[in-house]
């Protein structure tokens, strides 16, 4: 699904942010990925949804090379991901429908099906009730299921998601998790960076590791529970 | 565009102008202060070319006929220089007209005259030429050629004033695109950053919709839109406020066109000009917010 060769991704004046990563997700793997801040968690996923374009290597999704797409295919490579963030990213000025209902209106769906669509969505991620909510008045979980919703509504095939436990107490991080693993067993692919050691140890299947942009570790873990290179 | 997408950004649009109405409020009004600076250089060149047209029509030429030049052959020179194609209207001043009005110029020392013969001044022509050959060369040209006819004995034409006039005409025109030009580049600036402040009141939308796979049309769409009705707005606005300083000035305008005034008739816009001021408006709105957006995107983008 991600095949990463060799990339690099440099800053001026010479800031090294990733150096000769390579690595491949396959098809409905959830992989965490680690390392301290600063590490380059946040660009690797920023190359995947090309915020950023890599300064050397190739970064194939599903087969085809993203390397250097026009605008236009960078659009359609992003309807395919889904993205949640730590901060939520939701609009303030719109209702938890209409945030939602939003990511379907701007790829050309009609209202109605996609406010149907978003009220689908926010009961079965148990936000019944919120609908009209505006996102000041929801506690950081439901904020944080409004922005899976936004991300799940264009059934994307791929789900990124940065810290996405890091504003939210453990009860709403489980709860959240508990909802990334359901996208997963649905057959999309799942990336999350995150530093929260707990949370990579209890979910992680599979770990990439990231120290001073390089790769350090890719440990994955067996049935048994303990973790193989 | 998709229909569901027109209406996705129409929406936006009115949520936006609501929303944001102070920023557009600001934006608008910033336009219509550049844009009514804009069209006072209009009026001003406008009344100025109706100045200039009414003044083109006072400069004739006069041809003094030949004095051995009978009455018939007078009439017949009449006729060939009305029939010229450079010809407007030409008038003939016999030699007792212009005996008499000599005199009555003269007035209480017309007894000067006493003693002279009543046919001492010559019979001449007073032409007026149609407008697109009041050019001072062409001016020029068409005297040496009245000069060649034999009836006729000489030809004045006030060269000064029709030189002057030319330099006038010529100045106004590169006013016209010196000024217009600078100031369109100064509010093109001034409203682009203008319009930076919206896009920054803005930006997680533009973020989010970048995120989730939104077209770059349709991102920039509702913000050229907004753009293109503020500077019509602001178009309207500075219409309005150059039609209340007309309206106040006119009065003002025989005093201020000085020795002119005769030929000063204060004229507000035609359609054509209200039109060109609007959609300078527009076109400026529309353009800013593009190239503002465009810039905003590129460098927000890199670095988040």
């Amino acid at each position: 699904m991600i095949q990463f060769q060799h990339v690099s991704k440099t800053y001026p004046p010479g800031l090294h942010a990733l150096s000769d990563i390579s690595f491949e997700i396959a098809k409905g793997e959830m992989v965490f990925l680690t390392g301290p801040s600063g590490a380059g968690k946040s660009t690797l996923l920023k190359l995947i949804f090309r915020a950023e374009e890599p300064s050397a290597g190739q970064i194939l999704i599903d087969g085809k090379d993203i390397t250097r797409l026009a605008s236009r295919a960078v659009a359609r490579l992003r309807r395919k991901i889904g993205l949640v963030f730590q901060e939520f990213k939701l609009l303030p000025e719109l209702t938890a429908l209409d945030n939602v209902a939003l990511a379907a209106q701007v790829i050309g769906a009609a209202k109605n099906d996609s406010r149907t669509k978003a009220f689908a969505l926010l009961r079965e991620l148990g936000l019944h009730g919120r609908y009209d909510a505006k996102p000041m008045t929801l506690s950081g979980g439901e904020q944080q299921r409004v922005a899976i919703a936004r991300a799940l509504i264009n059934q994307p095939m791929l789900f990124l998601a940065d810290e996405p436990t890091g504003n939210l107490d453990a009860e709403a991080a489980h709860e959240t998790m508990g909802h990334l693993l359901k996208i997963r067993d649905q057959g999309a692919t799942i990336v999350i960076a995150s530093h929260d050691l707990d949370m990579v140890n209890r979910y992680g299947t599979r770990v990439i590791s990231l120290r001073h942009g390089e790769l350090a570790d890719d440990l994955r873990r067996v049935e048994s529970g303990s973790a193989a290179s | 565009m998709k229909w569901p997408l027109v209406g996705f950004v129409l929406r936006r649009v009115g949520q936006s102008l609501w929303q944001l109405r102070w920023n557009h409020l600001l934006t608008a009004t910033t336009m219509a202060l550049t844009l009514s600076v804009f069209g006072a250089f209009m009026l001003l060149q406008t009344n100025l070319e109706h100045l200039l047209k009414n003044w083109g029509e006072q400069i004739q030429l006069t041809a003094y006929v030949a004095k051995d030049v009978g009455s018939s052959e007078m009439q017949n020179l009449l006729e060939r220089v009305k029939a010229l194609p450079e010809v407007e209207r030409v008038a003939l001043t016999s030699q007792e007209q212009a005996w008499r009005e000599f005199r009555a110029a003269l007035g209480e020392q017309s007894g000067l005259l006493d003693g002279l013969p009543r046919d001492v001044l010559p019979a001449s022509l007073e032409i007026v030429l149609k407008p697109a050959e009041r050019d001072g060369p062409l001016i020029e040209q068409f005297a040496v050629r009245l000069r060649q006819d034999k009836a006729i004995a000489s030809v004045e034409f006030p060269q000064e004033w029709v030189d002057r006039l030319a330099l006038i005409v010529l100045a106004v025109q590169w006013l016209k695109w010196a000024c217009g030009g600078l100031l369109f580049l100064a509010a093109f600036f001034i409203v682009g950053n203008t319009v930076k402040l919206g896009l920054l009141a803005r930006r997680d939308e533009i973020a989010i919709m970048q995120w989730v796979g939104a077209s770059e049309a349709l991102i920039q769409a509702p913000f050229v839109l907004e753009g293109l009705i503020q500077g019509l707005a602001a178009g309207a606005l500075s219409l309005g406020a150059l039609w209340g300083a007309f309206a106040a000035l006119r009065g003002e305008m025989p005093t201020l066109a000085g020795f002119l005034a005769p030929l000063a008739q204060p004229q507000f816009f035609d359609r054509r000009n209200v039109a060109l001021l609007l959609a300078l408006g527009s076109i400026l709105g529309a353009a800013a917010s593009l190239f503002s957006l465009r810039r905003f995107t590129e460098k927000w983008l890199a670095s988040h």
